[in-house]
């Protein structure tokens, strides 16, 4: 095929070709908004649902069943689930929910203000369970006798939160803070799958931007430059993951 | 009241009136979110009935006026789900076959037979993990055109989704893991009376580690039937098609409304029925993956 073999060294013009694209810099802009808000939305609310699981001794296995639920449904599925829910007119659920309320359809994804966000909260709601699962895993490792010494010093439930449950969590807290960075960092997928990256470009990714260069306009040494780009950011992510790993299992 | 051995209340808490309260209040906290999560797919199945007229009605309604499930059927039969169905469970359970095969082995061989060089083989191993799938596509993409020295061109074949599952870093580690706890005792023993390393493999080793393979083998049967990029970007013949492409291809085609719900309905049966009969193995899975996951 035309473009995948080497037909001469041209040094870095492959790189500087990329950087100059004009949509470079708002690409990368957006693929670390998608970093931030799934932070804001997906890193602490898997420890509350954990918590919260952790803490009900009623109908205990149907929360668990329900945490765990959309985290085995396939991503491709996912993301048709939330774009029809999405759906701009009224056969959307959204939009359904809204006419009862006698609001005007919205275009959600449409909206070039908050595709990223709503992209991100899709991807929460199924990555949110399996997260939360772990962290309940960890949970029930909490020793009793750290919570009896508490209650005897008198200590309520926001105060042994703070000072048994989560210090005993932190560690994979940080592991998946770190992880869920490199994760979404390289998101490609979901954009693929539910706006294509657009409207006009708001929610292409890095990692979109790579695909469509090697396999859509075929110019792939421009993806594998993108590729590298991306690989030497997140190499410091991932060194610093690999440090905390080793930390955190000598503990 | 049953006993609260876990979590951060107390029986004796639950005497007082304001953590009952608390109680109460993650209780329906809980209900919510478990709502929010189950919701939604909920919505489609009932939706996928409605016609599309029905869907824009004034006022909508989140029930469908009736369900026909006959409907279910001709969509069925008029999208050829059977056959997307038996294309991604080929897939699938190829991923599994040479998950465990490859994977299995390889953890045999860094735990236990131990040949030259085997550090360096697991760190390499380790830095396999670190480069991001973006990086690896084309130059991957490339070697599936023509695969080095055989030079077999493996595109519209299922055989690229295969050899990554193969090639499955974390599951090797996972494996060689689980393989360091069994006791070396047992294996000597087989060694003495002239069992092979296949054998030894084979009749000591799996059966030691079933609860692993297990869990191997439903993550990964349960990961691949949703596999979507891959078998994108290498099969394009409709005949091998797999469910999540299949999807995908529906989103932006002319297929009203309604039938993209049912087809969607039709993707996450495997997977919600495998985890309603595995939920046992798939929840304990993340004790055994333990916190690296």
């Amino acid at each position: 095929m035309k473009g995948y073999e080497v037909e001469e060294f041209v040094g870095l013009a492959n790189y500087k070709q990329v950087i100059s694209d004009t949509m470079f810099v708002k690409t990368l802009w957006n693929t670390v908004q998608y970093v931030i808000w799934s932070l804001a939305l997906g890193f602490v609310f898997p420890i509350i649902v954990a918590v919260a699981l952790n803490e009900l001794v009623h109908s205990r296995s149907t929360f668990r069943f329900c945490t765990y639920f959309p985290a085995v449904l396939p991503g491709m599925a996912v993301s048709l689930l939330w774009y029809l829910m999405y759906y701009p007119d009224q056969g959307g659920l959204l939009n359904m929910i809204g006419s009862w309320f006698g609001l005007e359809p919205y275009s959600w994804l449409q909206d070039s203000k908050n595709t990223i966000m709503l992209i991100v909260v899709s991807m929460t709601w199924t990555g949110c369970g399996s997260t939360a699962i772990y962290y309940f895993a960890s949970l029930q490792g909490v020793s009793r006798e750290l919570y009896e010494a508490a209650i005897i010093d008198g200590a309520g439930f926001l105060k042994r939160f703070f000072t048994v449950t989560l210090p005993h969590i932190s560690g994979i807290a940080l592991l998946f803070l770190v992880r869920q960075i490199i994760g979404v960092f390289s998101v490609m997928e979901q954009p693929m799958q539910m706006t294509d990256g657009g409207p006009n470009g708001a929610s292409n990714t890095l990692g979109l931007m790579a695909y469509k260069y090697g396999f859509v306009s075929i110019k792939p040494q421009l993806a594998m430059a993108v590729g590298v780009i991306m690989f030497l950011i997140l190499m410091v992510f991932t060194l610093f993951y690999f440090y905390l790993d080793k930390k955190i299992e000598q503990d | 009241m049953r006993n609260m051995d876990k979590g951060i209340l107390t029986n004796s808490d639950m005497k007082k009136k304001k953590y009952k309260i608390l109680y109460a209040a993650i209780f329906i906290v809980m209900l919510v979110y478990c709502l929010i999560s189950v919701l939604p797919v909920v919505w489609i199945m009932l939706s996928g009935f409605k016609d599309v007229k029905e869907m824009y009605a004034v006022p909508a309604t989140f029930l469908p006026k009736k369900i026909d499930l006959s409907k279910l059927a001709r969509v069925w039969s008029e999208l050829k789900f059977y056959k997307y169905y038996g294309n991604t469970f080929i897939m699938a359970i190829g991923c599994v076959v040479f998950n465990i095969v490859v994977s299995g082995l390889a953890g045999y061989v860094l735990s236990r037979l131990k040949p030259k060089g085997t550090k360096v083989l697991l760190a390499m191993i380790f830095w396999i993990m670190l480069i991001p799938g973006t990086m690896s596509t084309v130059p991957l993409y490339m070697e599936f055109k023509s695969m080095p020295i055989i030079g077999v061109n493996l595109l519209e074949t299922y055989w690229p989704v295969w050899l990554m599952s193969a090639a499955n870093a974390f599951n090797i580690i996972l494996f060689k893991n689980s393989f360091d706890g069994i006791s070396n005792s047992l294996v000597e023993a087989a060694w003495i009376d002239g069992a092979s390393n296949i054998i030894i493999f084979f009749k000591i080793v799996i059966p030691l580690s079933m609860p692993v393979f297990i869990v191997v083998a439903t993550f990964t049967f349960n990961g691949s039937i949703g596999n979507f990029f891959w078998p994108y970007l290498t099969i394009s013949a409709k005949e091998k098609m797999v469910l999540g492409v299949q999807l995908y291809k529906m989103k932006s085609s002319t297929y009203t409304i309604d039938y993209q719900m049912l087809a969607l309905l039709f993707s996450v049966i495997p997977q919600v029925v495998i985890f309603a009969i595995f939920q046992r193995q798939i929840m304990g899975g993340v004790n055994i993956g333990g916190v690296k996951g």
